[in-house]
């Protein structure tokens, strides 16, 4: 009977096994593809692209290491995305704050501002940012992408965080308060703490925008190897002429390295941010 | 003794501390552009494109050579002309740039963006150096020589005669008719006979190349300035490209290939013919290149040609100086007459298999097809690459619109109207 039962189920979920196998397999093909392209010649990635490589040796890998100088580059993206995360969270955090303990229209006012920020295309803020940073005199720099990303991703992180921070109840400020916290210990204390999860959301978005930013790292930082990042030196691996993909791939994998790590610490507390209340966590 | 500093205290000021140091040992925040002791150069060359290997030798070099002089390499590859058009909007452009005379780098002189190398030329005395043919096409239609001409290309037919000759084909096709014969037998076999890029800039050459069977030197220039495709010969030319592609003539789905998959189907002998740069021919491998012949483009009756056709430029890279170039002239100087010396150029040609826009007796011995297309001369007929006629509006509307010609079953009337389409921006 028992046994009956649990054929009966199982048959039922058979449609959903295949699917998700199926997208498995959707997801696995194109990161198989990707990684053992990178163990092989032009000839082998046209003429067989599923096939195993021939060879796992590292020469790709080497060859786009130093021919584009990634070591230093990913030094530069580290730099950047790190220090405009801080920034990022360091005024984010005390805005979300405020924002979510007010209830003035002014508040109000200055939320719907936030939200307007995205309706603010990438390509027609080239232009002005780009006079803005001829005109202080750090074109060419990494300092002026360290004082504009925090800008860009200002909207997004706010808005998430003031969420994150309504759903908190007042009462635990009003205990606080009681024990004699001022208003930034608890923000430090209380709204911090229980926004983590929020906090780590805002972070590994901005994270994977910050690092995989080309246009405007190519713009305002420029080609010097001494500052781009590697979003600017990778693309220096093609050539018009003819594009070795083996040793391009190869300094993609690289690259991505950084983002695989930061993401799997990370992943787990936004999915948990997404599927849970601040006040639960 | 109780600690005065706290754990966290201590991370944060280490975290500091490392931020700070991180920073300064990584070349300083601030721009670096305008420091008057040091030359920059921004170019193509440096990563995985022919002859970069050599090009950072010859840096080195130079020095080595000039050790009070010191000089930064700027490296972008396609978006290079983007990059230098911001930066010298911002009066921080580098001093000297490495580029092919293309798209929009053809307004470069008009804007200010580069300067008129013609006085340095003469005065350095290396006006001698260059072939004059390299010479007229770097200079506009107000005299001015846009930059120092180096590096230039020949653009033969490649023929697997392995290939052919598995096929039946007793000898390399020289008509269009022989070329459909060939195709037809090549194709029985299971080998594709022409391949090409037809979703991007080699397509675009190649149907180039193709139109001008039945066109002048004079009238190609007419068509390509203005996109006028409607003359006879430009009509009898899309009727040729359309018969040969419709025939079968193509790799199949020739229309969604690319350069890469182009020389790929060549050197991995999937495909038996190619038109390619000698850039590209340098990389054939030695077993294919052991038994591959260069020629040129086969002609119909009536052609305006009397040999088959080949491409040729020699607007590829040449050395164009900035406004802020002109400020450190002297250390530019010193450059390119190092970069022009014959020792030098003769590297690119050996090493790297470079053709050159300057007199050298060298050949690329290292690289039988380039050294072979070098010594085509009167053999093949040469038709104009279109790259200095085109409006800059007009380049990449026409790329895409090869895409379009190469897909079988589109009438040369239809042909005609999307390349004139690409035109009207202009």
């Amino acid at each position: 009977m028992k046994s009956a039962k649990h054929s009966r189920l199982g048959r039922s979920w058979l449609p959903a096994h295949i699917l998700v196998w199926l997208y498995a397999v959707l997801l696995v093909v194109p990161l198989y593809y990707f990684v053992a392209s990178a163990f092989k010649t032009n000839e082998e990635i046209f003429a067989s692209p599923f096939a195993l490589p021939s060879s796992f040796g590292l020469g790709n890998f080497s060859t786009a290491f130093h021919s584009a100088d990634l070591g230093l580059a990913v030094v530069n993206s580290a730099l950047v995305t790190v220090f405009s995360l801080v920034l990022t969270l360091a005024l984010a955090i005390p805005a979300a704050f405020a924002l979510a303990r007010s209830t003035g229209r002014l508040a109000s006012l200055v939320e719907s501002v936030f939200s307007l920020g995205f309706l603010i295309p990438t390509f027609a803020a080239l232009f002005p940012t780009f006079l803005l940073a001829a005109a202080t005199g750090l074109f060419h720099t990494r300092t002026f992408m360290i004082l504009f990303l925090p800008a860009t991703a200002m909207p997004l992180s706010v808005v998430i965080l003031v969420q994150f921070m309504r759903t908190i109840p007042r009462e635990m400020e009003e205990a606080a308060r009681m024990d004699g916290a001022s208003t930034f210990a608890v923000l430090r204390h209380v709204y911090t703490p229980m926004c983590l999860p929020g906090i780590a959301t805002v972070l590994l978005l901005n994270f994977l925008t910050f690092w995989n930013e080309y246009l405007y790292s190519l713009v305002i930082i420029g080609p010097d190897p001494a500052q781009r990042t590697v979003q600017v030196a990778l693309p220096t691996l093609k050539s018009i002429t003819g594009t070795d993909y083996g040793v391009l791939t190869a300094g993609t994998v690289l690259t991505l390295v950084p983002v695989w790590i930061v993401y799997t610490v990370l992943q787990k507390r936004m999915q948990q941010a997404l599927v849970s209340g601040a006040v639960k966590m | 003794m109780p600690s005065t500093m706290s754990r966290r205290g201590f991370l944060a000021a280490g975290g500091g501390l490392a931020a700070a140091s991180a920073l300064s040992g990584c070349s300083a925040l601030a721009a670096d552009d305008d420091d008057p002791g040091t030359l920059v150069v921004h170019s193509q060359l440096g990563t995985t494109a022919p002859g970069s290997p050599t090009y950072l030798s010859a840096l080195d070099r130079f020095r080595k050579e000039n050790p009070g002089l010191k000089v930064r390499n700027l490296v972008n590859g396609d978006d290079l002309p983007q990059v230098y058009e911001t930066s010298r909007l911002a009066r921080k452009e580098p001093d000297v740039v490495m580029v092919n005379l293309y798209d929009k780098t053809l307004a470069w002189t008009d804007v200010g963006a580069t300067v008129d190398v013609k006085g340095y030329l003469d005065d350095w005395g290396l006006r001698e150096r260059v072939l004059p043919v390299a010479l007229d096409a770097w200079t506009d239609g107000k005299g001015r020589v846009r930059a120092f001409p180096y590096f230039a290309t020949n653009w033969p037919v490649a023929f697997n005669r392995a290939l052919l000759d598995k096929a039946g084909v007793d000898r390399v096709p020289a008509t269009g008719d022989e070329l459909i014969a060939a195709a037809g037998k090549l194709r029985r076999k299971g080998i594709a006979p022409v391949t090409v890029g037809g979703n991007d800039w080699t397509g675009q050459k190649l149907l180039a190349q193709i139109i001008q069977t039945f066109l002048t030197e004079d009238e190609a220039r007419h068509v390509y300035a203005t996109g006028d495709f409607g003359g006879r010969g430009a009509r009898q030319g899309l009727e040729y490209f359309v018969e040969l592609r419709d025939a079968g003539v193509f790799a199949d789905k020739a229309q969604g290939l690319t350069s890469d998959s182009m020389t790929t189907q060549f050197n991995t002998q999937a495909a038996a013919m190619q038109s390619a740069m000698s850039s590209a021919l340098a990389k054939v491998p030695a077993e294919v290149a052991r038994h591959t012949d260069v020629g040129g483009w086969p002609l119909a009756p009536g052609a305006a040609h009397d040999k088959p056709t080949i491409l040729r430029t020699y607007t590829l890279i040449g050395f164009w100086i900035s406004p802020n170039g002109t400020k450190k002239i002297e250390a530019v100087e010193k450059f390119l007459r190092f970069m022009y010396r014959p020792d030098t150029v003769s590297r690119f040609i050996k090493e790297a298999g470079r053709d050159m826009a300057l007199r050298s007796d060298t050949v690329s011995s290292h690289f039988p097809l380039v050294a072979a297309a070098q010594r085509l001369g009167g053999d093949v007929s040469q038709v104009l690459l279109p790259d200095l006629f085109v409006p800059p509006a007009a380049t990449q509307p026409l790329i895409t619109a090869t895409s379009t010609s190469f897909t079988r079953g589109t009438s040369a009337a239809k042909v005609r109207s999307v390349l004139e389409a690409a035109y009207r921006g202009a």
